[in-house]
């Protein structure tokens, strides 16, 4: 992201597989801890600790990024971001995609773990594109 | 050419942009027949989003945690 700083944004999208259990949780904790500003953070906190995603667990991450406790605890309990999350799903399937992780970049579908030099080739691809 | 939109929508904090899954449709639903590729709105979660609004490139990151 770095690298193409100004020319790149990224879009993060939910995409809990349903054989992955506690998978759902960490989601709607990510989106909890993005309604107090520490989205990424967070988000960065889950694919290090994966995948231990306990309830506990993702109250001790909250606490370690910064989210109060009380505040969280209730965002996640109360399932705020169970919709938003179930809509990420539901817009994902709708455009086909199956397995994650899936990227697209601008509309170009690059599926799976691909080492980084395929996403600056893709990237450069579609910044040539556009010119 | 761009094929996502971005526009303001009623949520205030979400807005949508249109993915017209042109080339992507043929690749992601190969066996569904390619006559139309699918368009779905996406929802955007602000908080969610890195980078600049006027990048000319979006890539939109499906990922589980687990």
């Amino acid at each position: 992201m770095k690298e193409y700083d100004g020319r790149v944004r990224l879009i993060f999208k939910d995409f809990p597989l349903p054989s992955h259990d506690l998978a759902r949780p960490a989601h709607e904790a990510a989106r909890c801890a993005g309604a107090f500003g520490r989205y990424w953070p967070y988000h960065d906190l889950l694919f290090a600790n994966q995948p231990k995603f306990e309830r506990a667990d993702l109250v001790r991450y909250a606490l370690e990024v910064g989210v109060p406790r009380d505040g969280f605890v209730k965002c996640l309990d109360e399932h705020r971001f169970a919709t938003a999350v179930a809509d990420d799903v539901s817009q994902a399937r709708a455009l086909g995609v199956s397995s994650t992780p899936t990227f697209l970049i601008n509309n170009r579908p690059l599926v799976g773990a691909h080492p980084v030099e395929n996403f600056r080739t893709a990237i450069d691809e579609a910044l040539r594109d556009k010119n | 050419m761009n094929r996502v939109r971005s526009t303001l929508a009623r949520p205030p904090r979400v807005y949508t942009i249109l993915a017209a899954l042109l080339l992507a449709a043929l690749a992601l639903t190969a066996g569904r027949g390619m006559a139309q590729a699918p368009v779905v709105d996406l929802s955007i979660e602000p908080s969610m989003v890195k980078g600049a609004r006027t990048a000319p490139v979006t890539i939109v990151e499906f990922s589980d945690y687990q």
